[in-house]
């Protein structure tokens, strides 16, 4: 499941839905990126294609607003708020999910699990 | 006569009853008995490292009575001819010191020793008269003075019978003649003498033998059992019981008269009198000092082993009676006699007396049965199983109010215990009579307690020891043996009552209180997966990486360290206002019962944390230690709810410093049980944070002592060693923090020359383990790299671990981060499963301790597939974390790798 970036994309994608809870000064999303443009894709742990320089979920914290709204580690993220993310810098992507603006993000992911579930029922 | 022992009997049975525990031990003793805690009792501890690792200790603790018949001898000694007695009178006072307490049978000295036991010299004639009351000063005096207990006054009162014992075959001898001399003297001298002295060294033979066989686990306790509970009976005794006293000593004599009345003419039954008695001929080869003390002594002859056990079929039950007690005499610490005495069929014999009509005789026949189930040799075992004589002791358990018999049933039950394949007849035939008459009562719980009366402490008496010894051999013997355990009614309750009675009273050292810790630990075994119900509170399964919704559960609870410590706050303060936090262990609230829990639920529910606690702080019995350490293990595995409620609660009941305290015992397996303990307590997000850093000096503590040992001797056991360093392993993956520690404690440089130096592969694997991911941490390289380490000695380390198998793969490992997870997840596998070692132990464990408690774990049915069970979580959750966490360093270190770390944001 690899994805070129810029090309249209044909994958299984889940909307989730986060609302962003408000600590103190701060809007939270509860879970945490890596990977992007300007980063090593070799390193990421979670894309099968090791030079996908995608969005990931790195980490979700417990009980946050992400993990709530069923998101998971090794989560890819397509698009927040119909912005895609395929093909941003690891900065860019933060900004984008963390505008003090909106309380809601709307995410539109994929995973490997999904890929495979789908696959698999069609197959079948 | 009868009359007279029963009242003697019942008056100080009732005592014991009533009062103390221990009076029992002493009445009994008329005859000298020894009690050697050697008797394999075998407890299994299990330890479950994670979710499933299990291990199984086994441990053994024998007990031995020995019962010296003295009456019979020394009655026959001083009796015969007044003579002996004179002769005998002083000199016996010397002999005994000397060891030389043959009152058996006279083996007929010479013409200066000329005593010959009045059995011998007319079957009786000269009994009239009164030789005893001499020879009872002596005999008093003598035992004592060895420090074995007197006793017997009573029993042997039956003394009577001592004239039964007197074969035929040896007054001919003696008619004819003082010839038997040259051949008698060594043997007999050698013989009784040498056994009386052993008494105290016997005993210490078997403390140190049980000490050795347990795997801890009875062992300490023998020793005072050996010693202290031997003298205090006679201490005590002689206030307590006279009735004997004066039986024995002084007015002993009487009785003694006026039995053998009845026995006079019966003289035995048996044949051939010449040659020794084996147990003679056996101990004269062990012992040769006797030797010298025989010029002086008479030389009695001994009824062979053929004879006495032909004595148990004789018509008069006296006669039965001694037969017995000389029987059990014979025994102590003789394989060689309790095999013959299988050999010869006499454990169907002696069985059947347990029902005899007579009181007397049913005591002697179970004192008997004792010490011939006591011992390695598991065919006696056997063959009392054969013969019924598991039902026929719970039987006897049941109608005897007597506390010397319930003591020897029990005693015999807990011999019978060890070994594997009798505890479910065990438990089938006396788990109930067992809870039902003796621990319920004994425990002080009361099913439904009294307002007004307050609650009763447990009475830590003999009996209770016996069979709580017992229940514990027999709560190891798999699944099902905890399940019937688990169910029986009031067991448990009443086994915590007590445990909680022994905390209240700060009385947490004796061997009761081991016992029923073992007893706990080992029902705690895989509740989670055991006990009805238990699939209500399951929760999510770690699966395998990447795949059920299990496993993605796990690596958030994984992920929830990766930031610093005050997100992680942050996150779970967010979480509580979420009200979402059910996960986040303080503000967890426990289940809110309707009715107070009962039976099995009592071992999981979160109070007993607090009473192991209180255990592991009191208690300075390392198998009370290592036993509450355990059930801490067990309980705080596993993935159901109330395992997640367990190891929230040892955190608040602030039990994580006692354990980290532990870490510093000099015992061996102490330090491993806390420490598996940890690894699992770990499991908590929170606690692994706290464990990493307090815990890990301690730890590293142990890794140098591992390699380097403070003093001779001192080095930890292979186990133990991996075990400390598993937990590492495991505080440390996922947790940046935690490697810091490591660091910081100085810990690299200890496994390194662990992993470098150990003989041990599995000691090398899993240290390596440790230092793989520990270089996992790119944020840590730097550090690494100023103490002059580089990535090769951490790869070295591992490949000179793997080296034996040849399984490394160098190739992949190039790469900074993944390689080296990969590595490390490899050799997980192996080396938890080394964590858990079971299956290779074979049966016989009596060896040394380490085998056998190898062997225990091993040979417990349910120890094999527990163990591997546990395992599976233990990889899934530790690759789940590698992935994450990994990338998850946001530090750029100053690693030399070209390739921009990854970055990783909160949002």
């Amino acid at each position: 499941m690899s994805y070129i970036p810029g090309q249209p994309v044909t994958a299984v994608v889940q909307r989730v839905e986060i609302h962003k809870l408000r600590q103190g000064e701060n809007l939270i999303l509860g879970f945490s990126i890596g990977g992007g443009i300007d980063q090593d894709p070799s390193q990421n742990p979670f894309s099968e294609d090791k030079t996908d320089k995608g969005i990931y979920v790195t980490r979700v914290s417990e009980g946050g607003p992400a993990e709530i709204a069923g998101l998971q580690i090794g989560d890819k993220i397509m698009q927040v708020n119909g912005w895609d993310m395929t093909m941003v810098t690891h900065d860019q992507a933060r900004k984008r999910l963390t505008k003090r603006s909106e309380e809601v993000v709307r995410l539109l992911v994929t995973r490997q699990s999904l890929q495979k579930a789908v696959h698999q029922s069609m197959l079948s | 006569m009868p009359a007279e022992l029963r009242q003697e009997q019942s008056p100080s049975s009732q005592v014991s009853l009533a009062t103390m525990p221990e009076a029992p031990e002493v009445l009994e003793e008329t005859v000298t008995v020894e009690e050697d805690p050697g008797t394999p009792t075998s407890h299994v501890s299990i330890v479950m490292s994670e979710d499933g690792t299990t291990r199984r200790t086994e441990t053994k603790v024998t007990k031995m009575v020995k019962t010296v018949t003295t009456r019979t001898v020394r009655q026959v000694p001083m009796g015969p001819d007044g003579l002996p007695l004179l002769d005998g009178g002083p000199p016996p006072l010397g002999h005994f010191a000397d060891g030389p307490l043959d009152r058996h049978f006279l083996l007929r000295g010479g013409g200066p020793a000329a005593t010959l036991s009045r059995t011998f010299l007319s079957g009786g004639s000269g009994f009239p008269d009164s030789p005893e009351p001499r020879d009872i000063p002596s005999y008093g005096s003598l035992s004592r003075g060895l420090g074995l207990r007197p006793p017997r006054g009573g029993p042997l009162g039956p003394g009577p019978g001592d004239g039964c014992f007197t074969l035929p075959g040896r007054r001919e001898a003696f008619t004819e003649g003082p010839e038997p001399v040259p051949l008698a003297p060594p043997l007999p001298a050698g013989r009784s003498q040498p056994e009386r002295f052993q008494a105290e060294p016997y005993g210490l033979e078997d403390d140190t033998r049980s000490l050795a066989a347990d795997d801890g686990g009875g062992p300490e306790l023998e020793p005072d059992f050996g010693t202290a509970t031997r003298r205090r009976p006679d201490g005590g005794r002689g206030l307590r019981s006279r009735p004997y006293e004066d039986v024995a000593e002084d007015g002993g004599g009487g009785e003694l008269m006026e039995e053998r009345p009845p026995f006079p003419a019966t003289a035995a039954p048996l044949a051939q009198p010449e040659r020794g008695s084996l147990g003679s001929l056996d101990r004269a080869a062990r012992r040769s000092p006797s030797v010298d003390s025989a010029r002086k002594e008479p030389r009695w002859r001994d009824p062979e082993l053929p004879e006495v056990l032909a004595m148990l079929r004789h018509p008069v039950d006296p006669v039965k009676a001694n037969a017995a007690a000389y029987l059990q005499h014979l025994c102590f610490e003789n394989e060689g006699v309790k095999r013959r005495v299988r050999q010869l069929r006499g454990l169907p014999l002696l069985v059947a007396l347990l029902d005899h009509p007579r009181a007397e005789v049913r005591r002697r026949a179970c004192g008997a049965l004792r010490n011939l189930s006591f011992g390695r040799d598991p065919d006696n075992k056997a063959a009392i199983r054969d013969c019924g004589g598991v039902p026929a002791l719970v039987r006897l358990l049941r109608a005897a109010r007597d506390s010397e018999v319930r003591e020897l049933v029990t005693g015999t039950l807990w011999n019978l215990s060890s070994y594997e394949p009798l505890k479910m007849v065990i438990i089938d035939h006396g788990l109930q009579t067992l809870t039902h008459e003796v621990i319920v009562p004994h425990s002080g719980w009361e099913r439904e307690p009294n307002e007004d009366s307050k609650p009763r402490d447990a009475e830590w008496t003999t009996v209770f020891k016996n069979t709580s010894g017992c229940l514990r051999n027999v709560s190891s013997d798999g699944a099902e043996a905890r399940r019937r355990l688990r169910e029986c009614e009031g067991l448990v309750d009443a086994l915590l009552h007590a445990l909680q009675s022994a905390v209240g009273r700060k009385d947490t050292d004796n061997k009761s209180v081991e016992n029923c810790v073992c007893i706990m630990r080992n029902l705690s075994y895989h509740v989670h997966k055991e006990v009805p119900g238990a699939d209500r509170y399951q929760e999510a399964e770690p699966g395998p990486l990447g795949g059920t919704v299990g496993s993605q559960h796990r690596r958030r609870d994984d992920a929830g360290c990766f930031g610093g410590k005050k997100t992680k706050e942050d996150w779970f303060h967010q979480g509580r206002k979420d009200g979402e936090m059910d996960r986040n262990f303080d503000t967890l609230d426990l289940p809110k019962r309707t009715e107070a829990a009962k039976g099995f639920e009592l071992l999981y529910q979160p109070e007993v944390v607090r009473l192991y606690l209180s255990l592991l702080t009191e208690s300075r019995n390392f198998n009370t230690l290592e036993a509450a350490a355990g059930a801490l293990q067990n309980l705080s595995a596993g993935n159901w709810m109330w395992a997640t409620y367990i190891r929230a609660t040892v955190r608040k009941e602030r039990g994580l410093p006692v354990l980290v305290e532990l870490l510093q015992s000099e015992t061996d397996k102490v330090v491993r049980a806390v420490a598996i303990a940890l690894r699992n307590l770990s499991l908590d997000r929170r606690n692994k944070d706290l464990i990493g850093s307090y815990a890990m000096a301690e730890l590293v503590r142990n890794v140098r002592n591992a390699q380097a040992p403070a003093r001779p001797g001192a080095r930890l056991e292979e186990d133990t060693v991996v075990a400390v360093l598993n937990t590492i392993h495991e505080i440390v993956s996922d947790s940046p923090d935690n490697a810091r520690s490591l660091l910081q404690a100085r810990g690299v440089p200890a496994l390194a020359a662990l992993g470098a130096s150990s003989q041990s592969v599995r000691e090398a694997k899993a240290a390596s383990h440790v230092l793989q991911t520990v270089w996992s941490y790119k944020e840590l390289r730097g550090a690494l790299q100023r103490d002059g380490w580089t990535k090769a000695r951490f790869q070295s380390a591992a490949a000179h671990a793997k080296g034996p198998k040849g399984a490394l793969s160098p190739g992949g490992f190039d790469d900074s981060t993944l390689p080296l997870v990969d590595k490390s997840l490899d050799g997980e596998k192996p080396g938890s499963r080394d964590v858990i070692p079971m299956e290779a132990l074979g049966p016989d464990g009596y060896s040394t301790m380490d085998r056998r408690e190898w062997r225990a774990r091993g040979s417990a049915p349910a120890g094999e597939a527990s163990e591997k069970e546990p395992l599976k979580p233990d990889p899934s959750r530790k690759a789940a974390p590698p992935g994450p966490s990994r990338p998850a360093v946001r530090l750029v270190d100053a690693v030399g790798d070209a390739k921009p770390q990854p970055v990783d944001s909160w949002v």
